[in-house]
């Protein structure tokens, strides 16, 4: 099955590359596996790296002018949407091999990562977390402040990989702020954002003499420590234990964002709930559990829905089960492991003995599973709760009787979730909105639109950009100091109590605060 | 419903006398659970809710394969059970109560047992032949702790009983208060070193792996005398304590002077009242080369199935598996589980977690939800 060539997964500027020994390493299930080169990697080799990256940036990228840094990685955005372009094809096609989504999934996803970026999205990226597209560039003027932004010397990027494309906007962010990147990719996906760099390097080689992007082994101590210990922003992806890791051993001071495990989740207001909305609002709701195979966090593992409406939510399980049926054809999910699919049955047979024994959650004739298979499941029950299902498009349809009754169900493990896909009609939208945003939840979006973040949003709440970023104030008014009228009779001086700081603030009369 | 009494006077003698064929072949002879199936289709009322609403009739089953499992998660939901409702678990309850660890409910499921009886048959004719084929009497380290410590468990209620059986002498447990006192084990391991004696050692593969990593640290390791022998369970699944079998083989001998031959790995949860053990010291002790896989006993049948499907697939070929097991007399004989292996015969192998398949990135799964092995 598999081919003779090795896919080359790291990318290192060429005259780091030079010299550098390789090994070429079996990835993926043993009756599917595909040869990866990856370099043989030790904390030197990462010391060495990390400096000549600092020493490239500081020669050729911190000095660029942000326009042209735009121009260049617009035009990388133009290539991978391009299905002509090479760097395109070698993208699908390596994606492809790792075997881990389908066809269609694979230029879908690519097209969702890079449609908002081109067409001015990167400037408009830069604009939404900045203030201006040029606060790199030279102070600028926003709202009445003039400030100068200044991306971190390098950053040190951990990707994970159970979404191909997760790794993109972050890779892209590195260039855009002006900084140097070492990534670590993930054994589950470590191709596209090598082939990234690769094009970036193509397309604009200074920028790509500040890029490194290769893969070694989790846990690999030494390995992390070199990559961390100096880094002065991080940005990481990955499971609890290897989250609390990075945190402990970053240097103190380095910007860090570490975006743990997350799930999504859907809420449906009574209001939505007709006849005619129904195979609308299911078809979307479907898109959201389809794309991914629910690998995302921003897949939803359940919907809390409304009772009360024109459409019951058991009606709403079965719509949303057609829809997923007409999904196992359009966007065909990949088979999932023997282990994942017992997963899916073990839930199944659960349902169904809830649905037959009774119990707090039972809902006779709730469970829906696509027939001589594991292609999707919905199962409805009564009452909310918080659990992630088995993933590879099964969901679990909550039957609620109030809003109240899910905030009581989810904020206990709020911090778990990435987004809320909303559906309501009219006003009560809105309002449901501001009770859910008032839960702290990162992101409230359209039912169908949980997978199309826009850049300009957050990421678990928190910026792309923004949270690396230092900045010059530059103050250009002059304080007006009034000479202190002389009294009219000398009062007589008392010492302070002790003597004033020279550090210490001054209010804006320009007097000194006593200190205390 | 009428409580009929259970066929278990019956099935204590089938388990006693069952014969262990030993070509590795599958068995032939007739696997008569349909009894029992119906039995416990009247007596276990969600089993008999939840075959109603798979419209099955106990009445019209007319082969063991078509008798519906249950799912192991549904002891956390259901009080699946022909035990009588006092036996709860409570201090001077009758019976026990073992709590299961699972998947798709955080809370833990609970097996009640009122009667023992059989699944002490069962799980003392096991271990026999796997551990002690040659009639060995030992004295027993076990790394763990006591069945009063733990008494919701079944793996040490299980240890408890094969060492009341068949240890000559009180056992050592290592485990006191929930603490390692590794100088129980230090001084057991040494004082049979010193004086000849061979040792029978139970625990779970992560604790010996615990144990090692220690001796290791302390450059240190014992030489047992020949004939000393371990049983260790769990290892071959599980998330962050999975080790290659190798390893675990080194370590053994490294550590302890025990050879692969007298290592046997066992296979068991609490919702099954049968275990499945290694061939290793039968295979050494009969002067054969062991089969490789686990010993499916001759009163348990193990399905497996296509997970897709859930049809049966061919031997040798990797699914879903479910037990049929005849020591299952209170809780329903047939369990679906999320394991995945293959069967040869009467042979069970065991696969782990597929490589590729490492905890994911940003997505939550109920990984995180999943409680270690088995309690």
């Amino acid at each position: 099955m598999s081919e003779p060539t090795a896919i080359d997964a790291f990318y290192l500027p060429a005259w780091l590359a030079v010299g550098m020994e390789t090994t070429v390493q079996r990835f993926g299930p043993p009756h599917d596996s595909m040869d990866l080169r990856l370099p043989v990697v030790s904390s030197n080799d990462i010391q060495r790296w990390i400096e000549a990256l600092r020493q490239a940036r500081a020669e050729r990228l911190v000095n660029r002018t942000t326009a042209s840094i735009l121009r260049s990685l617009d035009r990388v955005a133009t290539r991978f949407l391009d299905s002509r372009d090479s760097a395109r094809c070698s993208a699908v096609a390596a994606l492809e091999r790792a075997g881990r989504f389908s066809t269609p999934m694979i230029e879908r996803c690519l097209d969702d990562a890079f449609t908002p970026l081109v067409r001015g999205g990167l400037r408009k990226w830069l604009t939404a977390e900045l203030g201006s597209a040029s606060a790199l560039d030279r102070p600028t003027t926003v709202g009445g402040a003039t400030r100068a932004a200044h991306g971190p010397e390098w950053m040190l990027h951990v990707y994970a990989g159970n979404v191909p494309t997760v790794p993109i906007w972050p890779l892209l962010s590195a260039p855009l702020l002006k900084s140097a990147l070492l990534a670590k990719t993930s054994s589950q996906e470590p191709i596209l954002a090598p082939l990234l760099a690769r094009t970036i390097a193509e397309v604009d080689p200074e920028i790509g003499e500040c890029l490194a992007v290769v893969w070694w082994k989790g846990g690999a101590a030494e390995l992390d420590r070199a990559a961390l210990s100096d880094a002065p922003a991080v940005l990481a992806f990955g499971g609890d234990v290897a989250m609390a890791s990075v945190a402990r051993q970053a240097r103190p001071g380095a910007a860090l964002v570490l975006h743990g495990p997350k799930l999504s989740i859907g809420y449906i207001g009574r209001h939505a709930l007709t006849r005619s909305a129904l195979p609308k609002l299911t078809a979307r709701a479907a898109l959201d559990v389809a794309l991914y195979d629910q690998q995302g966090c921003l897949s939803p593992h359940a919907y809390y829905v409304e009772r009360r409406g024109a459409v019951s939510p058991v009606d709403f399980a079965a719509a949303l089960g057609d829809a997923l049926e007409s999904f196992a054809w359009t966007l065909p999910r990949r088979e999932p492991t023997a282990t994942e699919a017992a997963a899916i049955q073990m839930a199944r047979a659960q349902a169904r003995f809830n649905a037959a024994a009774g119990g707090e959650r039972a809902y006779r004739g709730g469970v829906f599973a696509s027939p001589g298979g594991t292609h999707w499941t919905v199962v409805c029950e009564n009452g909310a709760r918080f659990e992630p299902g088995p993933a590879h498009r099964s969901v679990r349809v909550h039957a609620i009787e109030s809003p109240e009754e899910f905030e009581r169900a989810i904020a206990p493990d709020a911090r778990y979730v990435e987004a809320l896909a909303l559906e309501e009609a009219g006003p009560r939208r809105a309002s449901l909105a501001a009770r859910f945003a008032a839960m702290g939840l990162p992101r409230i979006a359209a039912v169908g639109a949980l997978q199309q973040p826009s850049p300009l949003s957050t990421h678990g709440g928190v910026g792309r950009l923004r949270p690396f970023v230092t900045w010059t104030t530059v103050e250009s008014a002059r304080p007006t100091v009034k000479t202190p009228a002389r009294p009219a009779a000398p009062v007589p001086a008392k010492p302070p109590a002790s003597k004033p700081s020279a550090r210490g603030s001054r209010t804006k009369a320009g007097s000194r605060r006593r200190s205390r | 419903m009428r409580r009929a009494a259970p066929p278990t006077p019956d099935l204590r003698e089938r388990i006693a006398t069952a014969s262990w064929n030993v070509n590795g072949a599958s068995p032939t002879e007739e696997f008569a659970a349909l009894p029992l199936f119906q039995h416990q289709a009247r007596v276990i009322q969600p089993y008999a809710a939840y075959l109603e609403y798979l419209a099955v009739t106990p009445g019209s089953v007319a082969d063991w394969r078509d008798i519906p499992p249950v799912p192991a998660s549904a002891f956390k939901s259901h009080y699946l059970s022909a035990a009588p409702p006092e036996v709860d678990g409570r201090p001077g309850s009758p019976g026990v109560v073992f709590e299961t660890s699972g998947t798709t409910v955080s809370r833990p499921g609970r097996v009640r047992l009122g009667d023992t009886g059989l699944y002490e048959a069962s799980l003392l004719r096991s271990f026999e032949r796997h551990l002690l084929p040659d009639g060995a009497r030992l004295r027993a380290i076990v790394f763990g702790p006591t069945r009063e410590e733990a008494p919701r468990s079944s793996l040490w209620f299980m240890v408890d009983r094969v060492v009341r059986e068949f240890a000559s002498g009180p056992p050592h447990h290592v485990v006191r208060g929930g603490e390692p006192h590794w100088k129980i084990a230090d001084d057991a391991l040494g004082a049979a070193a010193a004086d000849g004696e061979p040792l029978l050692l139970l625990g779970t593969t992560l604790f010996f792996m615990a144990t090692f990593e220690r001796l290791a640290a302390l450059d240190r390791t014992f030489l047992l005398p020949p004939g000393s022998r371990a049983m260790d369970t769990g290892g071959a699944k599980g998330l962050s304590a999975e080790f290659a079998r190798a390893d675990v083989a080194a370590a053994f001998e490294r550590f302890l002077g025990i050879p692969s031959t007298h290592l046997v790995n066992e296979y068991g949860m609490a919702e099954l009242g049968s275990q499945f053990y290694d061939d290793a010291l039968l295979a050494h002790h009969e002067g054969r080369a062991p089969l490789a896989g686990k010993r499916i006993p001759p009163w348990v049948r193990t399905r497996v199935l296509d997970p897709e499907t859930m049809e049966e697939v061919a031997e040798d070929t990797p699914g879903l598996l479910v037990h049929y097991d005849l020591a299952n007399a209170e809780i329903p004989l047939a369990i679906q589980t999320e394991d995945i292996g293959r069967r040869t015969g009467d042979r069970l192998h065991l696969e782990g977690r597929l490589l590729g398949s490492e905890p994911r990135g940003c997505s939550l799964t109920f990984e995180r939800f999943l409680a270690e092995g088995r309690p």
